[in-house]
């Protein structure tokens, strides 16, 4: 596969890390285990919010940088219903409806909100210069920066009674930190390990068919090669962006989810940051390649967490960036990009 | 445009306007931004780590001032110093990457900021790391003598600086290289049938634009007489650079003044006033997040960018150059 | 175009003009955008008490108080043009007798020597950086850089990271510790306090297993927890603040499986820290120093400030809420002990400040401008609050 082919990019940093972890060592290995599996489960979330700049760029070549901001909100509508449901307390199979119901009102907040701020924000603008789209996904992003500070003053217990709008806010536990593997085993494989896999892998899944075998996807696909022609072909163009919008959104919506409760924290400022992995992984991968933002998130999940591990947690996100452009310098179109030549 | 900031600066201290002060901001930045414009203005290179040369600049001119290092140029010189090491990190920047094709290449640019940034911060022994390196020197000219508190002779030479910045872009702009810049801006294929190779008219670009941000830079560090953390370099200034030169109009000189008066004068002179205003007349509940006016300004800012791209798609002051149609 | 622009700027700028007569300003410069927000609010509810427990004047003359943002949105964080701005807009409105702030040390870096120039009183409830006021603890061309004219005009009432990080290693020790790990936020004060944490911590002994600096905005800090559990460290120090995520550390250790004790400096001296971590990853576990006594241990005039803030904010006071209060008092303090209520007189009576009596103990400034008192406190979290355990350094 040549997904996996790709992940030699990391060689460097997992040699760096052997020779640091004394591998032949069993504490040492089970060290580079655990690495592993943080890495991992990053990288899927990292992932599930790329798809969402991926299938936009693929689209309409916006980069949008308001997408991150978007999951910030849906993390806030997640713990909102929460908090009003008294999700703290609800445990075994309540505390899994409990996750599955976040999921899903995340999950559609967000795709109602991203196909609003497409119809309200980017529709008009579909025949303006590319960066004036982009300044305008700034502007939302900054916008729902701001939203977020004012949801974070809601007077809500699980708020804090809304007094300190800008602090970060705690995320109840309903997923344990408990580890499934046997103590022996020296590797922590939680439930919120469990929960970010077992939710991200399916979804993915159920993407790649969408795009691959449905109607919609094979519109999807046309709109991105070419709106003029695909719309000659009877083909509602922006209706198909909008359903991109929606899609993407609701990805981002149950990325906001598991973020928070595979980290218990949130806060208005939280996007910059993931909304930054998340596009580096796009672009690693080959911006508009959907399989691309997926090995593009793990890999900076891993790298993100060898590095913290191996070498020095300040140098992170430059050896993250430096893992980026060598590989763009060797691989111009990214890892599973299309390789494009220059439009004519 | 430059007659109004020449009245502004005559007008200020009868009028009473105090504008001056926060106004050599919108200078600093209006640097920033002609170097923004050449990169993607006219090259039409998406580029997000412009920052990163402003923190070159600034550090740059630090350290050859500093009295803390051995070099203590002075400020004339150091400016020089400035310009150059832009310039070559433009270069360096530039030679592995300028293959790249447009977003690539912007996410590439942003890489380095975050490089960049990581090295100001974590190279202590250099840059004092998170400290930021202080007093630098102010600019000294015969006459006049040492620049201090007034603010008008810091205002009128940064103009005058400006001034010539523009001058050169418009040069530039109409020269066989600036010709050239347009021509890959416009259809890359097109330009290298023509005998243009893109690389290195790209390349020249990139160092031109460096030059003038860290140019940018240096003056910023002057101004405060420190260069503050390396933080104060972040994405949110490449973000900032880009939104005054779309906003103002890509392309376009006059543009990119006019965007960052309106980008810099929301954030630094009208938000802050309005802030003021409302707090003096008690319309201030600090006990309710919504009732605090600070708390509205990403709001306030980023709904003005949306306004405005709304309004005028093609930026304030668009560029007379016909737009190539079709091609997307 | 530009005209249209200019003339929109211009009504903005003409309409704050108030009348000055019979009315001193005291303005404050602090960050209220973006994420210091929180702490802001402390400190000027603080200061707004101290402003209201004189009746809003002194000797005759009205105080006014603008609170300053000295953040920017673009920025989300304090910036230095603005603080600029602010220095600037103070000096030149003569009314204004007293200029509290900043939050950040950095900014101050840039708004003292412009009030230095003007000889107008800065007081600030929040900077810890040594080198601002202290020779020999910064570079060597300060504090003197940021006293052109050669008097000095900043004073603080917090006690420096030389202080707080030195007695937080002392009691590492005593709890019995042997071995650190450090963590700092790679910002002045987090990786100044953690700096003077280790090299005290090296003098007493204390085994230093490593030392990190974060990305304060990274999502998590798991794959760094792993790695501390493998140093079997038996304390972690973070010199940060909840801002820079000393929440989300608290959980990523306690969810990795790191048994170490978990110690941080006044920054996490918030209840928002314990929001942001949640109290099942602190309790217990948790030390956190401050420079002075929590409120609910204070007697005489603190218990006083303790009982009318809570009356009025129904909070508790907080740490920075004590600083921004224990500021506006000894500011409007030395105003009323001014003979002549001008800058000038208020600066001679603030340098002249001795034996006051504040909400943080009885204290002087010292030759420097450093407040002398040397009370630090350390408190642990017990049942989701901050419970004092004792005085430090003594």
């Amino acid at each position: 596969m040549r997904a996996i082919q790709h992940l030699s990019a990391l060689a460097p940093l997992a040699l760096a890390a052997f020779a640091h972890a004394d591998a032949g060592s069993d504490a040492g290995a089970g060290v580079l285990g655990q690495q592993l599996v943080t890495g991992l489960s990053n990288g899927m979330i990292i992932a599930l919010i790329a798809i969402g700049y991926t299938m936009v760029y693929g689209i309409i070549e916006l980069i949008n940088f308001a997408h991150g901001d978007l999951c910030t909100l849906g993390s806030f509508m997640a713990l909102t219903v929460a908090g009003a449901l008294g999700m703290e307390m609800w445990s075994g199979v309540g505390g899994l409806t409990g996750v599955i119901l976040l999921l899903v009102t995340a999950a559609t907040f967000c795709a109602a909100l991203n196909w609003s701020i497409d119809r309200a924000v980017y529709r008009p603008l579909r025949s303006a210069p590319k960066l004036t789209l982009l300044v305008s996904a700034i502007g939302c992003s900054f916008v729902l920066v701001n939203l977020s500070l004012f949801w974070g003053g809601l007077p809500m217990q699980v708020f804090g009674g809304g007094v300190a709008a800008a602090a970060p806010k705690d995320f109840p536990a309903l997923v344990s930190d408990n580890s499934l593997l046997p103590d022996a085993w020296r590797l922590n494989f939680t439930s919120s390990d469990l929960m970010v896999w077992s939710v991200t892998l399916p979804l993915m899944v159920a993407l790649t068919v969408l795009v691959r075998s449905t109607r919609l996807g094979k519109a999807m696909r046309a709109v991105a090669q070419n709106p003029t022609a695909a719309s000659l072909m009877g083909i509602n163009v922006d209706r198909v962006i909008g359903a991109t919008f929606v899609i993407g959104g609701a990805l981002g919506g149950f990325a906001s989810v598991i973020y928070a409760l595979y980290n218990n924290t949130i806060s208005f400022q939280m996007g910059y940051r993931t909304g930054m992995d998340a596009f580096t992984a796009a672009v690693l991968g080959g911006i508009g390649s959907m399989p691309g933002a997926v090995v593009g998130g793990l890999l900076i999940g891993v790298a993100r967490a060898l590095s913290d591990g191996y070498i020095e947690a300040r140098w992170t996100n430059s050896v993250v960036f430096a893992i980026l452009i060598a590989t763009l310098v060797f691989r111009p179109s990214g890892l599973l990009g299309a390789k494009l030549r220059d439009k004519v | 445009m430059l007659a109004g900031a020449v009245l502004l600066g005559l007008l200020d201290r009868p009028l009473g306007l105090n504008l001056l002060d926060p106004m050599r901001g919108v200078l600093v930045f209006a640097l920033l931004g002609l170097g923004l414009n050449v990169v993607t203005g006219f090259t039409g290179l998406l580029h997000l780590g412009m920052a990163a040369f402003m923190a070159i600049g600034a550090y740059a001119f630090a350290i050859s001032t500093c009295d803390i290092y051995p070099f203590q140029i002075g400020f004339w010189p150091a400016l020089g110093v400035t310009a150059v090491a832009g310039a070559l990190a433009g270069f360096l920047l530039g030679a592995p990457t300028l293959g790249l094709r447009g977003d690539y290449l912007a996410i590439v640019t942003l890489g380095f900021g975050e490089i960049v940034q990581d090295v100001m911060k974590n190279l202590d022994a250099i840059t004092k790391g998170t400290q930021g390196i202080n007093p630098l020197p102010a600019p000294s000219l015969p006459v006049v003598g040492e620049f201090g508190t007034d603010e008008r002779p810091w205002y009128w030479l940064f103009l005058a600086l400006l001034v010539l910045a523009v001058k050169l872009c418009r040069n530039l702009e109409r020269s066989r290289t600036g010709r050239a810049w347009l021509a890959v801006r416009e259809d890359q294929l097109a330009a290298s049938c023509m005998g243009i190779t893109p690389i290195p008219v790209k390349m020249y670009a990139f160092a031109t634009g460096a030059a003038l941000a860290a140019l940018a830079g240096g003056l910023w560090a002057s101004l405060y007489q420190s260069t503050g953390e390396p933080g104060n370099y972040d994405f949110q200034i490449s973000i900032l650079a880009l939104c005054i030169v779309i906003v103002g109009g890509m392309g376009s000189i006059d543009g990119v003044l006019v965007g960052a008066l309106t980008m810099i004068g929301v954030a630094n002179i009208a938000l802050p006033k309005l802030a003021s205003w409302l707090q003096a007349q008690g319309i201030v509940n600090p006990s309710n997040v919504l009732g605090s006016p600070n708390n509205w300004k990403y709001l306030v800012f980023g709904v003005v960018l949306m306004v405005m791209m709304r309004v005028r798609p093609d930026g304030l002051l668009p560029a007379r150059l016909e737009r190539a149609g079709g091609g997307s | 175009m530009n005209t249209r622009i200019l003339s929109s700027l211009l009504s903005l700028a003409l309409a704050p003009l108030a009348l000055a007569g019979g009315t001193l300003k005291v303005v404050s410069s602090l960050p209220r955008t973006g994420s210091a927000n929180a702490q802001t609010t402390s400190m000027v509810n603080g200061i707004k008490m101290a402003i209201d427990e004189v009746g809003g004047q002194v000797d005759g003359f009205k105080i006014e108080y603008e609170d300053m943002d000295d953040a920017s949105p673009q920025r989300g964080n304090w910036d230095p043009a603005v603080e600029a701005q602010n220095a600037n807009k103070a000096v030149r409105d003569e009314s204004v007798i007293g200029y509290i702030g900043t939050y950040n040390s950095g900014a101050s870096k840039i708004s003292m020597p412009i009030l230095n120039k003007a000889g107008l009183v800065m007081i600030s409830p929040g900077n810890t950086y040594p080198g601002l006021t202290k020779p020999g603890m910064g570079e060597a061309n300060e504090p003197r850089i940021y006293r052109p004219s050669g008097k000095i005009n900043y004073f603080r009432v917090v006690p420096t990271d030389d202080l707080q990080g030195r007695v937080a290693a002392e009691w590492a020790k005593e709890l019995g510790c042997k071995s650190v790990y450090l963590l700092d936020d790679r910002e002045l004060y987090g990786k100044g306090i953690a700096d003077v944490f280790e090299k005290r911590a090296k003098e007493l002994g204390l085994k230093v297993l490593g030392r990190e600096g974060i990305d304060p905005k990274a999502s998590n800090y798991k794959a760094l927890a792993n790695k501390i559990k493998a140093s079997g460290a038996e304390l972690v120090y973070f010199g940060g603040t909840t801002q820079t995520n000393a929440g989300q550390i608290a959980k990523d250790l306690r969810s990795a499986g790191v048994e170490a004790k978990y110690m941080v400096p006044d920054g996490c001296f918030e209840e928002a820290f314990i929001l942001a971590a949640g109290a099942d990853s602190l309790e217990g576990r948790t030390y956190i120093t401050f420079g002075g006594l929590p409120a609910n241990q204070l007697t005489g005039r603190g218990a006083k400030f303790r009982e009318a803030y809570t009356a009025r904010y129904k909070v508790e006071p907080e740490a920075y809420a004590l600083y921004g209060y224990e500021a506006g008092r000894v500011l409007l303090d030395a105003l009323k002990r001014a003979k002549e209520k001008t800058r000038a007189g208020v600066l001679d009576a603030v340098r002249a400040t001795k034996d006051f009596d504040g909400a943080l103990g009885t204290w002087s400034f010292d030759e420097n401008g450093d407040t002398t008192s040397r009370i630090m406190s350390g408190q642990t979290v017990e049942g989701g609050k901050f419970q004092f355990v004792k005085v430090l350094g003594q």
